[in-house]
């Protein structure tokens, strides 16, 4: 070979990785999940980046605790072009403009292919933010050994039944509670709270103002407190840590905790801490309150959001692959794959075909107890300051719990705070 | 020949002063006036709205702003107060028995402590964090082989504080007993000798001697340990979150909720510049209550 060919050669191998990396998009993730799930996310990813070779898509997992300051401290062309994010913090994020509105097709197709309520947490001002993916729902997890080692022989259905069911599973000596109540964790002390209020017929906020002041609110600080009372809970045993995990679920896994009002996403959780032993769990709706009608819970969801500050090419990229991930065609059996995803950790997908392919395993007893509750479920409600509120409510609770503040003064100051955190939070 | 000296004075200091200017003096002036602005951190410096002193007055308040954060100074102060307060006297303690030259081991004993310092305090946070274990927990089986109940150590609003108190301890005290030995070797053996000659004991001698030369180093290791004890951060961010009922919510993880988590860039600069303040305050009495003694 001449030398001129030698060297036109070497020039086209030199030249051809620069023109693929001109066209080469890198996104990445920011997700809480568990390294197991994000091994899971990373296989989809790859999955993804056979059809589309430009892409690369990699994933980063932040505790819980760190996720919503990652996004925001976070938040420019460098950081994460994806983000998981908890529907409360939805409103905003998309006001300081971090999060990118979704294009036409993919509003239009979510609009489509998830339950209304659904998407309208997933939208501010009408247009949407992101593609929703997991629903969680609240219910009541109890014991069926320490159940049976009471002499109980079913769930209580009121909150009459609930107290004296929890006093009858409290073995003080054997260092076991009734009922298990989080501290320390703003949506673990908060949600089983607003799950019993609006089984109650009360609710956290209506119409965009505070309702803590109401009578259902009031029924709801005063059992509490008589739970405290009553000695069938015990604050200690119930710390959360930056995990979301800590003795609170140390103490529910290993048998020394009768009950707990709990989200059907921690099925992993359980079945990681208990073995064998998750069979003696089961789930049934949350106790009717004096004031309510029938069981309800609340409900919130999580979505996949596109970070506004990313360059145009990538958040191309990134909508795209999200609408990959979360469409029908992408996982097993008619599901898609971030539904597959959600169902490793026993969670509920929210995409109306996800729900249908997902049938069987949704049936499982434990599963089942959820999926149950959720057409009676109430949304938490999603409003500018609602983290604060969460957290300003969640200290109220921690203080309650603890004996610090009686049924009465704890409604009066969740109310005032609630008034005023909502209301600077909307000027 | 005095202009021409000066001028080379500030040629020589330009790079270091331009350096402290830039990085350290703006940063703090910025806050300062961040502190008088309603401004969302994730907004540009331009979209600041003056508001005076309504930032300090919303966290002196009446509000949850106000109780959250005056909460935190009191919980951040208590930390502070309970960890020098432990932490010197065990560094001189430690200090005075590592020092004594003819024990052996003291080598291997001054490795062991200092290393608790060398420790990341993820690690720590996430070993401690276990035995801390209310049900599990070995310091409670500890407890228990001797008879004393159970101790919900970081799970009640009573003890979380002071279980994170001794954490610090544990991890500072090798460091600040380095300190103390460093001190206690610039005291000359001469007045030992002379002390023992003079039929002073070895109380005597740690009172009249050892404390009064060991001043300055103290003085030196309080404001460390008043300092580091004010950032506190991680172990309260990786353990309880600030928690239970707020009793572990210190001032530096209580700015971040809010600065950084909520966006709430004034009220946290507000926040910021009050622990600025009280920093300042604290050692400026400290070098104060110090002099008057080397005065006396």
């Amino acid at each position: 070979m001449a030398w001129t060919s030698k060297l036109a050669l070497a020039a086209g191998l030199a030249f051809l990785p620069g023109s693929a990396w001109a066209d080469a998009v890198n996104i990445s993730y920011l997700t809480h999940w568990s390294p197991e799930t994000v091994a899971l996310l990373e296989n989809a990813a790859k999955e993804y980046s056979k059809t589309h070779p430009d892409v690369t898509v990699t994933v980063r997992a932040v505790p819980f605790g760190d996720l919503l300051t990652t996004l925001r401290s976070q938040s420019g062309s460098d950081g994460a072009t994806i983000g998981g994010i908890y529907d409360l913090w939805l409103p905003e994020l998309a006001r300081d403009k971090l999060v990118a509105p979704a294009p036409e097709a993919v509003a239009a197709e979510v609009k489509g292919a998830w339950p209304a309520g659904v998407v309208s947490a997933a939208s501010v001002g009408g247009a949407l933010y992101g593609i929703p993916n997991e629903i969680d729902v609240y219910a009541l997890n109890y014991n069926k050994e320490l159940f049976k080692q009471a002499g109980i022989d079913a769930a209580p259905k009121t909150w009459e039944e609930f107290r004296e069911t929890a006093k009858k599973l409290t073995k003080k000596d054997a260092g076991q509670q009734g009922f298990g109540m989080i501290n320390s964790w703003a949506a673990g002390v908060v949600h089983p709270f607003a799950s019993l209020l609006v089984s109650n017929g009360g609710e956290l906020v209506a119409n965009g103002k505070p309702a803590l002041d109401s009578k259902q609110a009031g029924e709801t600080f005063e059992f509490y407190d008589g739970l405290i009372k009553d000695g069938s809970s015990d604050p200690s045993m119930a710390t959360a840590d930056a995990n979301t995990t800590g003795p609170f679920l140390d103490n529910f896994v290993s048998g020394k905790t009768g009950m707990i009002i709990m989200a059907n996403w921690w099925e992993s959780a359980l079945k990681t801490g208990m073995g064998d032993k998750f069979a003696n769990i089961a789930t049934a709706p949350i106790p009717v309150g004096p004031s309510g009608d029938k069981p309800h819970s609340i409900s919130y969801s999580w979505m996949t959001v596109v970070n506004a500050k990313a360059g145009e090419a990538e958040q191309k990229a990134a909508w795209d692959f999200l609408a990959w991930l979360n469409g029908a065609k992408s996982g097993q059996n008619g599901a898609s794959a971030m539904s597959d995803i959600l169902m490793s950790m026993g969670i509920l997908p929210s995409r109306s075909s996800d729900i249908e392919a997902h049938k069987e395993k949704l049936g499982t007893e434990f599963l089942a107890g959820y999926v149950s509750v959720l057409s009676d479920a109430k949304p938490f409600p999603v409003v500018p300051g609602g983290q604060e509120f969460s957290e300003s409510l969640q200290q109220t609770l921690e203080a309650l719990q603890y004996g610090q503040v009686s049924a009465k003064e704890a409604q009066a100051k969740a109310q005032a705070d609630a008034i005023s955190i909502l209301e600077r939070a909307a000027k | 020949m005095t202009n021409g000296y000066r001028a080379s004075a500030g040629i020589m200091l330009a790079p270091a002063v331009t350096l402290i200017g830039v990085f350290i003096l703006l940063p703090m002036l910025l806050t300062v006036w961040l502190s008088f602005n309603d401004w969302s951190t994730q907004t540009p410096f331009s979209e600041a709205r003056f508001v005076g002193l309504a930032n300090f007055q919303d966290i002196f308040g009446s509000t949850s702003v106000g109780r959250d954060f005056k909460g935190a100074l009191v919980n951040t102060a208590i930390y502070t107060a309970l960890s020098v307060a432990i932490i010197l006297p065990l560094s001189v303690l430690f200090g005075l028995l590592v020092y004594q030259r003819d024990v052996g081991g003291g080598t291997l004993l001054r490795t062991v402590l200092f290393s608790t310092y060398m420790v990341p305090m993820i690690a720590v946070a996430l070993v401690w964090s276990k035995l801390y274990s209310p049900s599990e927990g070995p310091f409670n089986q500890m407890l228990g082989l001797i008879g004393i109940d159970p101790q919900p150590w970081l799970s009640s609003p009573r003890s979380a504080l002071i279980s994170i108190v001794l954490l610090n301890v544990w991890q500072q005290v090798g460091y600040f007993t380095v300190l103390a030995i460093a001190g206690l070797t610039q005291i000359p053996g001469s007045l030992y000798e002379a002390a023992t000659l003079d039929g002073a004991n070895r109380t005597e001698q740690f009172r009249f001697i050892t404390l009064p030369l060991l001043r300055r180093t103290l003085l030196f290791s309080a404001v460390i340990a008043i300092i580091n004890a004010v950032q506190v951060f991680e172990p309260v961010a990786l353990i309880t979150q600030g928690g239970p009922v707020g009793s572990t919510n210190v001032l530096t993880y209580h700015i971040r909720r809010v600065g950084i988590e909520r966006a709430q860039g004034g009220l946290g600069s507000a926040m910021a510049v009050m622990l600025m303040l009280s920093l300042v305050v604290v050692v400026c009495a400290l070098f104060a209550f110090m002099s008057r003694k080397d005065d006396e």
